[in-house]
């Protein structure tokens, strides 16, 4: 009912633009659009089995997408969590079937890269977080360890001194020193003059940072002392 | 260890589940089926809009319902569900899966109410579609005897099957705890409730306890306990919409209705897709004399209101309402264009409700207000002739009994407004809102600019007065008599001064002209009815006034 108008003095001012809520918002059609279009390229490649086959080109049509939707994800994430607008709003979930939803996203994409995949987690690990935050955090990663890994992934869960870890493992090269080291300086906002913390693990950071309980927060920790010989991520949640 | 291809099969638990998939595009449409089909499931129908989901739903019953959020022109997915939950065409035992394309936590932000059981994003594959309805179907299919009972409205045994499931399905805890709580609450036992909540969060502070908690405080009458417990819930998680509902609630009844339109108001700016929300911050921003966030807000509620099952027409009328006392607060453009659009509020209203009960009349009086607003008494009168004659003025309701009031005011027919105020507060006399806009209306039936400026007025007066500046004071109180004549406080504070001063022996007042003052302003009064607030003193005054005479 677009008649309804404000009465037109409100409307002949031109405002001065909220810089971080057009971008905001921009990123928000953005992510929107892309949603779209990964939607559409699953259809693609479902109608078109046959002909597309193992077309390495599409994994990485796919792949690029899917990367540039988590980051935006992440933007938006990170202009909420500015805004103060963005909590952890935990639950009970059971961490094995999770996992198992989450790995299931991505399934297409493991199979057409030639990943195998599996997951490590006793089913009935309990776990309180709050799903859709940490299933942002997992996405971005497995996304990542795509990137890295040479033909295994593994998703894994424990609970070990009281914290609940979430795990993904790759068998490639490993994280290197300056990332594994980096400690309590992922919770810095990321700096693009040293480039020295990329955004999704700064994001990774905020999100398991906002999970608290009795006064400790989650964190993320990143070694390469895994079962598959590459890189190890680690979600701790209190 | 256990492998990904997941080693329990849902399909026996899908098969029998009836599926109605709701997408404004025919491919996903297919591609849906399709996967359902994989998944074993037999029964599936497809539609392409909200409203035509909504009809399949008035005369069939679905298990799940896989909704788009986004369905192009008319009702939203949001819409859908609020519409089925509303006009409860959606058993407890039924699934509503909402899927989008965006990240679903912005979606539960708009919504106020009604949130549906889960939130798939898009893109959708088959696998993820497996694990998330397989796991759904399964809990259903597990807590049916509860939702089934829920359905009967037989809290009681709902409340029962909770009890004997939490043993036999430790999985599903979470749902059953949040269920039997909520179901504590429904049948009144609040002790209950509130053990729940306190077990569960004596082990971890959990938002959705705490919410429960503070309702479980308010329902219970501890109104300052509750405002703390979620003015802190609030603070942790600045996300959370209902929190702030509950707050604003919690505050107004604990008659702090400013800072419960303040709370409301961030809520709405978070969120400001919510229809009731609009309505509420509206009605309260009304209550509080701040007419352009009420305006803005009514705006709002009556935009949103398209396609939602929650448009009512008074929400149009209080627009209406809202866009005229505006214009009557102001002579020059604005005020016109305030004036036309409050018109085309009206004559819309009229379309869209051409069956509601005396929506002709009753707009026709908001509509007198208008033009006697712009000068025009003539057809002013015209306007209130007509909606006069076509309302039943011994039944009229409040609503309608306080424009018509507004409206005779707005002509000249002063004693007239105050016979129909009086009556009606006689017959409203329990509903303390509609008590309060009577009283308003009789003491400042001026409108908006004038009524501020008398008001500032008579707190200049009022400030005076503690100072000891009688003089001074009385001046004010004047000034202020000059533009709302019947304003019961004012004239009692006059009358008050005057009074001082001469039992005082102020020789710079003559007794002779105080006296008739005074005598005025009891005779401005005459009309007030005993069920104003300023009832009791103007009598206790008025025999003081009396023993004065004498």
């Amino acid at each position: 009912m677009s008649e309804h108008r404000q009465p037109a003095a409100a409307d002949r001012k031109i405002d001065n633009p909220d810089f971080s809520m057009v971008i905001a918002s921009a990123v928000h059609d953005m992510k929107n659009s892309l949603g779209m279009l990964l939607s559409t390229l699953d259809d693609l490649r479902e109608e078109q089995k046959g002909a597309l086959g193992d077309n390495p080109r599409f994994n990485t049509l796919q792949y690029e997408a899917e990367r540039v939707h988590s980051d935006l994800v992440q933007l938006l994430g990170i202009y909420r969590l500015g805004e103060q607008k963005l909590s952890a709003h935990s639950d009970e979930h059971y961490v094995a079937e999770f996992l198992q939803q989450q790995l299931a996203r991505h399934e297409r994409l493991l199979q057409g890269y030639g990943v195998d995949y599996d997951i490590d987690a006793d089913n009935d690990v309990i776990g309180f977080f709050d799903d859709e935050l940490i299933s942002g955090v997992i996405a971005s990663t497995l996304n990542n360890a795509i990137r890295y890994t040479r033909s295994r992934l593994q998703l894994g869960a424990r609970e070990q001194d009281g914290w609940l870890v979430i795990t993904v493992e790759d068998d490639g090269s490993g994280y290197p020193a300056h990332m594994r080291e980096a400690g309590a300086e992922l919770l810095k906002a990321p700096d693009f003059s040293s480039g020295s913390t990329s955004l999704g693990l700064y994001f990774a950071s905020a999100i398991a940072h906002l999970h608290q309980n009795n006064g400790k927060h989650g964190t993320i920790r990143l070694h390469n002392e895994g079962k598959l010989g590459g890189g190890v991520f680690e979600i701790w949640l209190p | 260890m256990i492998n990904t291809s997941g080693e329990h099969s849902f399909s026996t638990s899908i098969r029998k589940l009836r599926f109605l998939v709701v997408d404004d595009f025919e491919n996903f449409r297919n591609s849906m089926r399709q996967m359902l089909r994989s998944l074993g499931a037999e029964k599936i129908e497809l539609v392409h809009n909200g409203a035509a989901a909504v009809q399949r739903c008035a005369y069939d019953h679905f298990d799940v319902l896989l909704c788009n959020y986004n369905l192009g022109e008319g009702k939203s997915g949001q819409h859908v569900l609020e519409e089925l939950r509303h006009r409860k065409l959606l058993h407890h035992s039924s699934l509503f899966l909402m899927v989008t394309a965006e990240t679903s936590r912005e979606m539960v932000m708009g919504a106020r109410e009604y949130h549906p059981d889960a939130y798939l994003t898009k893109p959708i594959n088959r696998a993820m579609l497996e694990k998330r309805l397989g796991a759904l179907a399964e809990r259903r299919e597990a807590l049916l005897p509860v939702t089934r009972a829920m359905d009967l409205e037989d809290n009681p045994e709902a409340i029962q099957q909770c009890l004997s499931l939490l043993s036999q399905y430790p999985r599903h805890r979470s749902w059953i705890y949040k269920t039997l709580a909520e179901l504590y609450i429904q049948v009144g036992d609040y002790g209950q409730a509130r053990k729940i909540y306190d077990d569960i969060l004596s082990q971890r502070s959990l938002s959705w306890a705490r919410l429960g908690k503070a309702r479980v405080l308010l329902a219970e009458g501890h109104l300052d306990e509750a405002i703390v417990a979620l003015q802190r819930l609030v603070e942790d998680h600045p996300d959370y919409l209902e929190a702030y509902d509950l707050l604003s609630e919690s505050l107004k009844r604990n008659g702090k209705s400013g800072q419960a339109q303040k709370v409301l108001q961030r809520a709405a700016e978070l969120s400001p897709n919510a229809l009731l929300r609009q309505r509420d911050l509206a009605k309260l921003a009304t209550q509080n004399h701040d007419i352009d966030t009420a305006t803005d807000a009514w705006r709002r509620t009556v935009n949103l209101g398209t396609w939602s099952v929650h448009d009512n027409p008074d929400h149009h009328l209080a627009l209406g309402r809202s866009l005229t006392d505006l214009s009557e607060g102001d002579p020059g453009g604005e005020g016109k264009e305030y004036a036309d659009e409050a018109v085309r509020v009206l004559k819309h209203l009229e379309r869209r409700f051409p069956e509601a009960p005396d929506i002709g009349p009753r707009t026709m009086l908001v509509r007198a207000r208008i033009v006697a607003a712009r000068g025009n008494r003539t057809k002013a009168m015209k306007f209130l002739e007509e909606a006069r004659a076509a309302l039943p003025e011994d039944k009229l309701s409040a609503d309608a009994g306080l424009d018509l009031a507004k409206t005779l005011y707005r002509v000249g027919q002063n004693r007239e407004a105050e016979q129909l105020l009086a009556s009606l507060a006689q017959r409203f006399e329990g509903e303390a809102e509609t008590i309060e806009q009577i009283e308003n209306l009789m003491d400042e039936p001026v409108g908006l600019q004038q009524r501020l400026q008398a008001r500032t007025l008579n707190r200049e007066g009022i400030q005076a007065y503690e100072k000891g500046g009688l003089p001074e004071a009385a001046r004010f109180f004047e000034q202020a008599l000059d533009i709302v004549p019947n304003h019961a406080a004012l004239n009692l504070n006059l009358v008050q001064i005057r009074m001082k001063q001469l039992q005082d022996g102020d020789r710079s007042v003559v007794r002779q002209h105080a006296l008739a003052q005074c005598h005025r302003c009891f005779q401005a009064l005459e009309n007030l009815p005993p069920q104003h607030r300023q009832y009791r003193r103007y009598l206790a005054m008025k025999r003081k006034m009396e023993s004065m005479n004498e």
